[in-house]
């Protein structure tokens, strides 16, 4: 038997010495076969091959081989709308590990002057230790005596500021947990924004000055920490309670009844170390656990995406708001800071009568038996003009009906 | 070639400015598919919003002799959607509306780009289904599927996607837009332009609707497993069961490769000591499959299986349905370049070729795994190589010329369910002869006269 003879075109050419951007193992992981797509935000919302992990990987290839100038403007545009989310890394049957690519190509794309400066900005907050403790010692978060212990917990570079009262409500759920307050950014900000090396410093500083298990309340820090501390070091506060077998009590209630709570997942804390039925599990042992379709996805806060691309942001968001109003919930729990303020600012812009709670603030509420809280307290009540109506209403009035608070 | 900007200007007067793109970073993309090794860079990327604007597209290409590559989402595995001339890359991901879901006559009408799943749910929603089951249901499009007539995990009980498409409507690259077919299931005012449009792959016109058929949701699935000492052995089990009387929705099967690829993409427990799996599935009431999984079980056993389980409930069924439509990728972790093919033998050869496929990977000596459709004797021998080794991926091609040479002399052919594309046009002579290939090329001349469409594939 003679085989058919194999065309001349199809003489596989080998990929030559690239720039060196991207590490080839990971590079050459992609087959291009196209499971990613359904998977990925900004494909959805752009039906544009560019705009997906599989396109977005041709591009890194084309740049990484030359076949594209390092400063074309698809490549910029490319790196900076994608979200990091990282929803294409669990569906990939070849295992392309895309949060790594995605960080090199940052760091390649993103280096010295082309880095948004905002994103700098904020980097160089993060870096700024006592700033950002004297904020959060004036903002009240959870402190004890900072002597070396087996489990500690992490209070984030903003979160510490932004939300202290997630580290107190940790402190209700975990009393013996030590909160050093002297500890610093662990990183993950510069990783995602084009200073990974950084990033992994950062980490690995935060790993010292933590000995021992470090638990955290921020999904996102969680993966990064993960990925430079190894995963046993690192606790996302679902997960520390779920391994260390602790049984959430009591109940949270609006208006006599259980409340009707959905979820959002942190993306790094979902797509990257795989924790999605632990805060389900929680949920739903002091509350009515509501899956809603797309809870899963990200919320376009991303990290600094809600900063750098605002309308972008809100494009991915805005359906993910209207699904959780469908479903008729009363709280989204959130696992990560960033998601907090996302769905927190944009719930409120839209005057929704649902509020997003960190699942620290709703085990913590359901085991003081309070009601939770209505939130921050420079909240007052707006008058707005309704041009339509030619009438005066409350603004906020109408978005907090019913709360029990 | 490049556009000159006048073509770019009147192409953008008709699907309006956005959606024309020509800069290097917006087409690079759009250079390659889900085929290994074929890539070529098209000028512009172009997205119409209906069937008009595909219309004036395609009247101006023929005009001007630009080709234009019509493409859905490109998963396909044939590079069929790699525009090898360059030109105008016919993106239909726009048209991604579902018109129509008729359960009175069991049909549902769709624009192009409406995604394989999203069918299937809308359908499902209905109680009916869309049977087409391709491995890639998730990206692909419904247009695309039937551009290059798809086959899938089901074609054994419910055909392939040929056997679902009632009508289309079609962009001719000289601007006319027909209809083919329609509502009815009997038909037979002319020749059958609605088979030859499907898996015309994109050569004859560009396909902007679609109404396919429906069925009623069968009530009950079911999955099982055996596992074999060897691949040929599952394929031997195959012909028992066939020859028992049961047409199983379902009968893939897998090599020992492919089995520790897929458990280690999907942890599902699946033995690693046996020589390969044989995946069987039926849908019906729940008596009859029962009854019929419990057969196939039985010979499966006569045949020699080491161990025969049934999932026991629906979500570990289709997590295995699932895992088998990920075989590919899977198997891609253990290299760099994947090289897959799709030879297809009458179903009583499919042991026999699957000895021939193992003589010939010793022969050549290059790792090959095989996976495929056992129920249809549509085998997919997959080479996972170092893509810097020129050497193994010669020897691979040359595997792959052998088999292909095999399959033909043992009544089979070239692709099953792939695709002719770029990828495998060398070798269509082989299988067709020199008279049929003559006459695809008068007819792709009759509808193509200018030769814009997909050019240097199909009918070329």
């Amino acid at each position: 038997m003679t085989g058919l003879q194999h065309p001349p075109h199809e003489q596989h050419m080998a990929t030559p010495p690239g720039r060196g951007i991207f590490d080839p193992q990971l590079l050459d992981r992609c087959i291009s076969c196209g499971f990613c797509l359904p998977a990925c935000p900004t494909y959805a919302v752009s039906k544009d091959e560019g705009s997906s992990p599989r396109g977005r990987i041709t591009l890194m290839r084309a740049l990484e081989t030359g076949r594209l100038d390092e400063d074309d403007p698809r490549l910029r545009e490319e790196s900076s709308f994608c979200l990091g989310c990282r929803a294409c890394e669990p569906v990939c049957p070849a295992g392309v590990q895309y949060g790594d690519l995605l960080e090199e190509w940052r760091d390649h794309q993103w280096r010295g002057r082309h880095r948004p400066p905002l994103a700098q900005a904020l980097m160089m907050v993060a870096e700024r230790t006592p700033l950002l403790r004297m904020m959060g010692l004036v903002r009240r978060h959870a402190r004890t005596a900072a002597v070396p212990v087996q489990t500690s917990l992490m209070l984030g570079c903003f979160e510490r500021g932004l939300f202290p009262g997630v580290s107190r409500a940790v402190r209700t759920l975990l009393p013996d947990i030590a909160v050093p307050p002297q500890q610093g950014c662990c990183g993950a900000l510069h990783a995602h924004n084009g200073e990974s090396e950084k990033g992994r410093e950062l980490a690995r500083k935060l790993g010292e000055q933590l000995p021992g298990t470090i638990v955290t309340t921020a999904g996102g820090c969680a993966a990064h920490l993960a990925g430079v501390l190894g995963r046993d070091r690192v606790h996302e506060l679902s997960e520390h309670l779920a391994k260390t077998g602790a049984t959430p009590v009591g109940e949270v209630k609006i208006d006599g009844r259980r409340a009707r709570v959905a979820i959002q997942d942190s993306c790094h804390l979902r797509n990257g170390l795989r924790v999605f039925a632990e805060p389900r599990a929680l949920i739903s042992a002091v509350a009515d656990f509501v899956p809603v379709r797309g809870d899963e996805s990200c919320c376009g806060s991303a990290g600094t995406y809600s900063l750098l691309r605002p309308r972008d942001s809100k494009r991915i968001l805005a359906p993910k708001l209207d699904a959780y109003e469908a479903a008729g919930v009363d709280y989204v729990v959130t696992v990560n800071p960033g998601c907090q303020q996302q769905l927190h600012a944009n719930l409120r812009r839209r005057e929704s009568a649902i509020r997003a709670v960190h699942l620290a603030d709703l085990l913590a509420a359901a085991a003081e038996g309070r009601p939770l809280t209505r939130g921050r307290r420079w909240r007052v009540p707006r008058v707005r003009f309704d041009l339509r109506r030619g009438s005066r209403r409350r603004g906020a009035s109408g978005g907090t009906a019913g709360w029990s608070a | 070639m490049t556009l000159d900007r006048t073509l770019v200007a009147e192409l953008e007067a008709i699907v309006g400015a956005k959606h024309v793109r020509t800069d290097p970073g917006d087409v690079e993309p759009y250079a390659r598919d889900a085929t290994p090794v074929f890539r070529a860079v098209p000028d512009a990327v172009v997205w119409p919003a209906d069937t008009e604007q595909v219309a004036a597209l395609l009247r101006l290409a023929t005009e001007r002799r630009v080709p234009v590559v019509p493409r859905g989402a490109g998963s396909n595995l044939c590079a069929a959607t790699v525009p090898e001339r360059g030109g105008i890359v016919l993106v239909l991901t726009r048209m991604d509306r579902i018109l129509e879901i008729s359960p009175g006559e069991l049909l549902a009408r769709v624009e192009a780009g409406v995604p394989t799943s999203v069918l299937a749910d809308a359908a499902a929603a209905q109680g009916l289904l869309y049977a087409p089951d391709p491995g890639s249901r998730t990206v692909s499009t419904v247009g695309g599927n039937v551009a290059t007539c798809a086959g899938g995990l089901r074609g054994l009980k419910y055909g392939v996607t040929r056997n679902y498409v009632l009508g289309t409507t079609a962009v001719l690259p000289t601007g006319e837009v027909i209809s083919t077919g329609g509502r009815l299931w009997k038909d037979v005012a002319g020749y059958d332009l609605t088979r030859l449009l499907t898996g015309s792959e994109g050569t004859l016109g560009v396909l902007t609707e679609l109404t396919v058929a429906l069925l009623p949701m069968p009530a009950t699935t079911n999955t099982g497993v055996a596992y074999f000492g060897s691949l040929a052995e599952a394929g031997r089990a195959v012909d028992a069961i066939i020859g028992d009387g049961i047409v199983p929705a379902t009968l893939e099967f897998l090599d020992a490769k492919c089995i520790g690829a897929v458990e280690e993409y999907a942890n599902l427990g699946l033995r690693l000591d046996a020589g390969a799996l044989l995946l069987f599935g039926d849908d019906g009431p729940a008596d009859v499959v029962d009854r019929n999984l419990g057969r196939i079980g039985e010979q499966c056993t006569i045949s020699g299986a080491l161990e025969v389980t049934l999932a026991e409930d629906v979500a570990r069924s289709e997590a295995l349905l699932t895992a088998r439509r990920c075989s590919l990728p899977a198997l891609s972790r253990l290299g760099t370049l994947t090289l897959l093919e799709d030879a297809t033998v009458p179903r009583p050869r499919l042991a026999a070729m699957v000895d021939r496929i193992d003589e010939i990977a010793d022969r050549y000596e290059v790792p090959m795994a095989t996976f495929g459709h056992a129920g249809d004797g549509n085998l997919h021998p997959t080479c996972v190589v170092d893509q810097r080794d020129e050497a193994a991926i010669h020897r691979a091609h040359k595997a792959f010329g052998d088999v292909f040479a095999a399959a033909i002399e043992m009544d089979g052919t070239i692709t099953g369910e792939h695709g002719v594309g770029a990828a495998k046009l060398p070798y269509l002579a082989a299988r067709l002869g020199a008279d049929q290939m003559a006459l695809l090329r008068r007819i792709k001349a009759a509808f193509d006269p200018a030769g814009i469409l997909n050019p240097g594939k199909l009918g070329s």
